[in-house]
């Protein structure tokens, strides 16, 4: 090549550099060219606080959304449980239509063994077992099943028709969307919330080291580990998820070693050639860790990656330190897919670094075990939040129109721990301090509140926006308890028997003699022949048992103030209607406020007493009877439907881009008057 | 099925050992190589590495006005003229224009007799030899060229690898002593202090048996000298503040003519120090372009098709 030939090829390239740039930046603007509807979901948000501090000046930006568009109670599933709620607004049909009645289910092959309700994991069955190891080959023509986890929600979620009719949809958070629905056009982006494991794959499962626990205690939510120090350093081990690539699955580890300041507040965390440093009460920044899953010589191991923070509760005199559960890290997921596409979650990693991606990410495991004191849980809760909002400031920037749905759990989890709006006793502060803390929701509300002012002064009269919450809240004093009711009445034999599945607890349930146990925390089954493995009651008898019960339960009352317990008892097959009925309790126990399932209930034990109080820091929940909590719909249009309810809301959505409404969705626009909306027929 | 299995465990087991004995048998002779070469090198990198600093300073200096990723274009181009002019008369060009021809020449004959067994042997094999000839024609210059690209692949280093420390970030700072540094179990016998310093604004510091980790933050911009106080000895380690593009000294170590190299901007630790290396943890530099790691891949990328494009108009075979 000659010189002067050279030269021109670099400024030929470099002239076609500058006008194919110039043609990407005239693009057309495709700003406009969807209509924008943003919905934005505060979980748990309460209609009545939300009215009082409206009333009180304390939230301008709801209150002007009032008075130009609506505001009103938003009608909730029974039960009015998040999964339950949210999936019912992910397809807008009753729970009948999607499948999910509880957070918990029971499989009646089983009798009643329980499990997650709303995604379910399946191991491999098969593979090539080599040595220790059995590896599934999914390639043809093995195709082994390799372990996967399959989203147990059934309807078809709204958004599949606005990706079949071309509009984008941005969702953030979603709650029973784990693993996330695909998208059939490739118009959809979605992050998976509440359903999401960690690591370990359970819910969140922290590990707590330190010099005052005696040995390994496992504990709902966590593991407590011993730690020995000597000479000021300690080694500890950090349980990862299990290798499940081994014939006998065993867990993956990484060491910790742990240096303590022979004099000062502080100590240094060693792990993997990283070092964090921490004062005591100090919190790090996200860590990633490498769990190794050990294969066969021949081929190489394979790394999960996973992030978690550290928690330096106390340095002296004894040492403890907190880990969170161990989040799939998003800058790294490996095969766990939590987004739709599944490159989405790395591309938000890659702006905004790491961030918890578990589904319940405020800890209230660890406050409700003691482990947390009131302040630590409302650090971590506020770190949750703070992420948050600028995970919402990401999804606020990319969005250039079609529908954006953005998820806060703060208001859920912050209130189940702190809220307390009476002046009875708290079950486990000093009514001063309850007070205190409550005011930590209305503090909340309040940065919500900014929130919605913030992205109503983005968008203005340019968007639908539709702020909503999927049940309200209320105290939760009492507990009930379910199963040693129904024992005491002779519905589950024999009389001494302390739990339904767990033998641990005392002598089990003789099923050839039980006629009906609880699951959940709603939910009331009979133990009926064909249905259940070891069932007792025939159809004809069902009836007369529903009423006989029903009738009992609702005559309840508490011995402590003579007050009913129980609002009122539901029938499924009253209430609800679809293809998943038939797997649904037969009866949904709804509570009074200030009343709930007790702790025991849910998994089938049961306690000494059926009413007692309740001594946890979980001290408001919103399971009770759905008329009770319902949650709140504002909109900067106007709000024309009578009795607006989350079954109509993806139908609202729907109709914003003139999507006719599928028949399995069962509510209307809440933007139209109920009279629009009728059918001739 | 089983005797495959056996194979290939068998197999696996034998690669994995053969791999372990490479890498210690590399580490072995890298460590002779290493103290063979440090007496020399270390010396040498010690004279050198201060000037090769001012004179890294001066050109970025004049390269400041442009953005980050034109004067890394403007030098690394300049960097592939320099080694293309370099190569052009350190290099037997008329033997590497023989080899060339006969490279052509012996795949030319493959294709025209490839029905002829005996020829496309004979050219294979004739092929393999200009190959090698031609390799052995380029060990000088690239020899010639080897010292003067890592200095200058080093002075890009401490500019382009990473970045100082934004007012209010946090990072850790590491002290390791001597094997021959006087410890407990889990202390040093003398306390480590580092001093108060405005480029500091919080530290935390935990000792350790062989060494010592604060974690700082960074206090007000500009190049601060940390005071380290191990008893009587005093040691100085330059940490740098602010959001500007500048050069930072990741580590400072004792003599080694490995640290030296990668990390020039320090003067070495005194030889009877017992502080073994002082490193600070800074962020990378997050570019694609100019960023950690991507640097060079620029620098090669660039450098390489300056020479290529230019090697037509100074006449240069390669």
């Amino acid at each position: 090549m000659k010189p002067l030939q050279a030269l021109t090829t670099i400024m030929l390239s470099l002239t076609a550099i500058i006008i194919a740039g110039s043609a990407v930046s005239c693009r057309p603007d495709e700003v406009d060219r969807y209509p924008k509807v943003v919905v934005l979901g505060f979980d748990g948000m309460d209609p009545k606080l939300c009215e009082r501090m409206m009333d009180a000046g304390k939230l301008p930006n709801l209150d002007k959304l009032r008075k130009t568009g609506g505001f009103k109670p938003l009608g909730t599933t029974m039960p009015p449980q998040s999964p339950v709620a949210w999936a019912s607004f992910i397809t807008g049909a009753n729970p009948g239509g999607h499948g999910i009645f509880d957070f918990i289910h029971r499989n009646p092959e089983e009798q009643c063994m329980p499990f997650y309700a709303a995604a379910e994991t399946v191991p491999s069955d098969d593979g090539w077992e080599v040595g220790e190891h059995r590896i599934p080959l999914t390639f043809w023509p093995f195709q082994h099943n390799p372990t996967q986890t399959l989203l147990r929600r059934g309807g078809t979620p709204f958004w599949d028709y606005l990706d079949q009719a071309g509009i984008p949809v941005w969702i953030y958070d979603i709650p029973a969307n784990y693993p996330p629905s695909k998208s059939e056009h490739g118009h959809m982006h979605c992050l998976a919330g509440m359903g999401v494991p960690d690591l370990l794959g359970g819910y969140g499962t922290y590990q707590f080291f330190s010099t005052d626990t005696p040995s390994l205690k496992r504990e709902p939510g966590g593991v407590r580990k011993p730690l020995i120090f000597i000479n000021d350093t300690a080694i500890a081990t950090l349980t990862g998820p299990e290798n499940s690539y081994l014939l006998k699955p065993a867990s993956t580890e990484v060491r910790l070693q742990i240096h303590r300041h022979p004099t000062d507040r502080s100590a240094r965390i060693e792990f993997q050639g990283n070092t964090v440093v921490l004062k005591e009460g100090e919190w790090s920044k996200w860590q990633k860790l490498s769990f190794e899953l050990e294969m066969p010589s021949f081929l190489p191991n394979e790394d999960v990656s996973g992030i978690c923070r550290l928690f330096l509760q106390q340095v002296r005199p004894e040492l403890r330190l907190y880990v969170t559960p161990i989040n799939i890290d998003p800058s790294d997921p490996g095969e766990q897919n939590i987004t739709e596409p599944p490159e989405f979650i790395t591309d938000i990693a890659d702006e905004l670094g790491l961030f918890y991606t578990a589904g319940f990410q405020e800890d209230h495991k660890a406050l409700s075990n003691k482990l947390f004191t009131d302040t630590d849980y409302h650090s971590q809760a506020d770190y949750v939040l703070k992420e948050r909002l600028t995970l919402r400031n990401y999804a606020l920037d990319h969005y250039d129109g079609g529908l954006l749905f953005f998820y806060f759990s703060s208001t859920d989890l912050q209130a189940h721990m702190f809220w307390w709006d009476s002046d009875e006793k708290h079950p486990t502060r000093p009514l001063e301090e309850a007070k205190k803390y409550h005011q930590t929701v209305v503090d909340l509300y309040t940065q919500m509140d900014d929130v919605v002012g913030e992205t109503v002064d983005r968008f203005g009269d340019d968007a639908t926006i539709l702020v909503m919450s999927d049940h309200g809240f209320c105290n939760f004093r009492r507990q009930f308890n379910l199963n040693t009711w129904l024992r005491d009445n002779g519905y589950v034999q024999p009389s001494n028997c302390k739990s339904l599945i767990n033998p641990r607890r005392g002598a089990l349930v003789n099923w050839a003699e039980t006629k009906a146990y609880g699951l959940g925390l709603n939910g009331l089954y009979l133990n009926m022949v064909g249905r259940e493995r070891d069932g007792i009651v025939y159809p004809h008898e069902r009836e007369a048992l529903i009423g006989e019960l029903t009738q009992k339960l609702l005559a309840i009352r508490d011995p402590q103030n003579n007050q009913p317990i129980i609002a009122k008892v539901y029938r499924s097959d009253e209430i609800y209607s679809g293809p998943f009925v038939a797997t649904a309790p037969d009866l949904l126990v709804g509570y009074h406020r200030g009343y709930r399932a007790s702790w025991s209930t849910t998994l089938g034990d049961m306690a000494r007493n059926v009413i007692s109080d309740n001594s946890s820091a979980w001290s408001a929940d919103h399971c009770v009877a759905a008329d009770q909590v319902p949650g709140v719909i504002f909109s900067n249009k106007p709000l024309l439907k009578r009795e607006p309810a989350l079954v109509d809301m993806a139908p609202t959505i729907l109709d914003a881009y003139g999507v006719p409404r599928p028949d399995t969705m069962e509510g209307a626009s809440i933007l139209k008057s109920d009279a629009v909306t009728l059918r001739p027929d | 099925m089983d005797a495959v299995n056996w194979l290939l465990l068998n197999a696996g087991d034998a690669v994995l050992a053969t791999w372990s004995a490479v890498k210690v048998g590399a580490a072995w002779a890298w460590s002779i190589v290493d103290t063979l070469l440090d007496p020399l090198l270390s010396v040498v990198l010690a004279c050198l590495n201060p000037l090769c600093t001012k004179l890294g300073d001066l050109v970025y200096a004049i390269l400041s006005p442009f953005p980050i990723w034109i004067g890394l274009t403007l030098l690394s181009v300049a960097a592939g003229l320099i080694a293309l002019l370099a190569f052009r008369y350190t290099s037997n060009q008329t033997a590497i224009g023989r080899a060339k021809d006969d490279i052509k020449a012996n795949l030319l004959a493959l294709k025209l007799f490839k029905d002829e067994l005996g020829v496309t042997f004979r050219c294979q094999l004739r092929l393999l030899w200009a190959i090698a000839r031609l390799q052995r024609y380029m060990l000088f210059p690239f020899f010639v060229m080897l010292p003067p690209m890592l200095l200058l692949l080093a002075q890009m280093g401490i500019r382009h690898q990473w970045r100082p420390l934004q007012p209010g970030e946090q990072t850790n700072i590491e002290l390791r002593l001597t094997d021959e540094a006087p410890t407990t179990d889990t202390t040093p016998t003398e306390p480590i202090t580092l001093q108060p310093n405005p480029g500091l604004a919080e530290i935390v510091g935990v000792p350790g048996a062989d060494r010592t980790v604060w974690r700082i933050t960074a206090g007000s911009p500009g190049r601060h000298i940390l005071q380290f106080h191990l008893g009587a000895e005093s040691i100085e380690k330059e940490l740098v503040v602010g959001t500007e593009f500048q050069r930072v000294s990741a580590i400072r170590t004792r003599h080694n003519w490995g640290a030296q190299l990668l990390h020039p901007a320090e003067p070495c630790l005194p030889a009877d120090a017992t502080v073994a290396s002082i490193q600070i943890l800074y962020p990378h530099v997050d570019s694609w372009i100019h960023g950690a790691n991507w640097w060079l891949l620029s620098f090669f990328v660039i450098s390489m098709a300056t020479a290529l494009i230019f090697k037509p108009l100074f006449n240069v075979r390669f």
